[in-house]
């Protein structure tokens, strides 16, 4: 079997509704062709490459790699975690891992590995009481063994435990290649916006021909449509999007549970800037652990150290996200300037934000 | 004479209005806009604009200023000149409003899905507002600095010519450096909070050319408690 290169880009493998973990893969993918032209996508953030050819040519595998990570550092910022084995399903163990298993070494490498990374959690719970605990020691149960007991799906995966099998069943994402094609924009559907009832008015393609234009003038991200989707904090219920680029699907008109209601501010920072909120003592204002603040928010200190009284503040609203996964616990509030602004700040780690104007 | 009554005289040709007109080519539909009459030619405003605008809308071909000081609403006020128009189906563009708030902009009634937006246009935002001028209906460009005179006279000759509105939103440190046929300043802004921020007043002084009361001030309620702009 060919040793793969797999390269493992954690921030890019969870899908943004703004689909800008899309457009980064795209990126990556169009950065790596001129490393080797058999580069393949397989999930978001998952991407592998064979790397005989481009060891011969860079003089190694640690050149390669060293190019490869060189590369995805310049076009997204992003540290990548690669690894060299044999075969999809190694070589992305071998990725998470940041290990390069020397040729001929795939076997000894899979059958060490803990049986959880066949990723079937009945399976793992079924063989730990059978003093079953490595991928090897699957492996070696009989096939007919394995057939009388397991389902299926389970014997797709001890083939796989046995090198009979490469990949895992669910290795590939099957809608991946057509969505980069709609991404790079070789789908033409989706660069039409529709007017109403998916009629097309003549202003419509004036409108169009204009964003075009503007499109070449400042690039992809410069011209931006807007779409309104379910959420509580208004960064979250609002997503701009890149023109031409395809809509996320999910629109959500249910009312959501403490969303934060209307006035919304009119500008929500992309990129919140780091601010300080102090109390009358000057000392930082934080969350308590009731989701009470410290003291009453008097200063707010912006960029620079410019100093703000604060006349009136609202909050904080407390939203613990998504506690089922990786827990956010942030809190907003409302605040008005001795300027007569108002601003929307979120803590979040004892660090505030400035995350929203009302212009 | 009698050649009139001839087989190819049929009144399919005779009249514009039949049927089978020649098919445009797309670039041709593109470009070509149709007739405007007067009547047509201002857009239509939400309520509380409708008596404060010189001909109770935006006229075609005009500049409105809007001046603000950072913070006090001027971003609101251009965005709700723009919601009538935009909730009847022409299309908006706003140019150099960094990181919009779009729940806000729906909230003020604009229909999101012909609004543009171009939050950073940078050195390029007289070339990227000129661009728009030939495809949107109604334009706010927020200049990121004091705009030069050159690149203001093109812009506003441009929209002239094309019969778009155009919305100029300016900080009074770097006023807009032209004339314009309507100004809107804000000129006081009092929030009204409870338990969180319900609604924001605004003082408005309308001024400029063909202003119909010219130093009249009025108060508007931008946003109201459903993110609406009202009259007070």
């Amino acid at each position: 079997m060919e040793r793969l290169l797999a390269l493992w880009i954690e921030e890019l493998s969870v899908e943004q509704a703004d689909g800008s973990s899309l457009r980064s893969l795209v990126a990556v993918l169009d950065a790596l062709v001129s490393i080797c032209p058999f580069v393949e996508p397989i999930r978001l953030g998952f991407i592998t490459m064979p790397i005989r050819g481009p060891s011969r040519f860079f003089g190694g595998d640690d050149a390669v790699m060293d190019a490869v990570a060189a590369a995805v550092r310049d076009v997204t910022g992003y540290e990548v975690s690669l690894g060299v084995a044999e075969g999809l399903f190694c070589a992305e163990l071998a990725a998470r891992q940041r290990t390069v298993v020397p040729a001929g070494g795939t076997r000894l490498f899979r059958h060490v590995q803990p049986l959880a990374v066949l990723g079937h959690k009945e399976l793992t719970t079924t063989a730990r009481r059978l003093g079953l605990v490595t991928v090897g020691e699957f492996a070696e149960l009989a096939p007919a063994r394995v057939a009388e007991r397991f389902s299926r799906t389970v014997q797709v995966l001890h083939r796989v435990a046995r090198g009979e099998l490469y990949e895992l069943p669910a290795q590939r994402d099957k809608q991946l290649l057509a969505r980069l094609r709609t991404a790079r924009g070789e789908d033409v559907r989706a660069e039409e916006q529709m007017g109403f009832f998916g009629q097309r008015s003549a202003s419509d393609d004036r409108a169009q021909a204009a964003a075009h234009r503007l499109r070449h003038r400042l690039g992809v991200d410069g011209v931006l449509v807007a779409d309104v989707r379910g959420g509580r904090s208004p960064d979250d219920r609002a997503a701009l999007v890149p023109w031409g680029a395809p809509r996320a699907a999910a629109r959500d008109e249910a009312p959501w549970p403490g969303q934060l209601g209307s006035p919304a501010p009119t500008t929500s920072f992309r990129y919140p800037v780091r601010v300080e909120v102090l109390d009358g003592d000057n000392q930082p204002v934080r969350l308590g652990v009731r989701g009470a603040m410290t003291g009453t928010p008097s200063v707010l200190v912006l960029e620079r150290g410019v100093r703000r009284r604060i006349t009136w503040c609202a909050g904080p609203w407390l939203f613990i996200e998504q506690w089922w996964a990786a827990p956010r616990r942030r809190a907003h509030a409302q605040v008005i300037l001795e300027t007569g602004e108002a601003m929307l700040v979120t803590t979040e780690g004892g660090q505030w934000w400035l995350t929203g104007m009302y212009d | 004479m009698s050649d009139v009554t001839g087989s190819e005289y049929s009144s399919e040709h005779m009249f514009a209005f039949s049927d089978k007109r020649p098919a445009l080519s797309d670039d041709i539909r593109a470009a070509i806009r149709p007739v405007t009459l007067a009547k047509t030619k201002t857009l239509p405003v939400a309520e509380p604009w409708r008596s404060l605008l010189p001909d109770g809308g935006l006229r075609r071909g005009a500049t409105v200023g809007v001046q603000s000081p950072p913070g006090w609403g001027g971003v609101s006020v251009a965005l709700s000149l723009l919601s009538e128009a935009s909730a009847k189906g022409h299309w908006a563009a706003v140019v150099g409003v960094d990181d919009p708030g779009v729940v806000a902009i729906a909230d003020l009634g604009l229909d999101l899905r012909r609004v543009l937006f171009v939050p950073r246009p940078r050195g390029a935002w007289a070339e990227s507002a000129a661009d728009l001028v030939d495809g949107v209906d109604l334009l706010i460009v927020r200049p990121p600095s004091r705009p030069a005179h050159a690149a203001a006279r093109n812009l506003m000759d441009r929209v002239r010519e094309r019969g778009t509105v155009l919305i100029a939103l300016t900080e009074p440190v770097a006023p807009w450096p032209l004339p314009v046929e309507v100004s809107l300043d804000v000129t006081h802004t009092e929030w009204v909070a409870s338990s969180r921020l319900e609604s924001r007043s605004l003082t408005v002084r309308v001024g400029g050319r063909g202003a119909a009361g010219r130093g009249a001030e009025r108060v508007l309620v931008v946003p109201d408690r459903r993110g609406r702009a009202v009259a007070s």
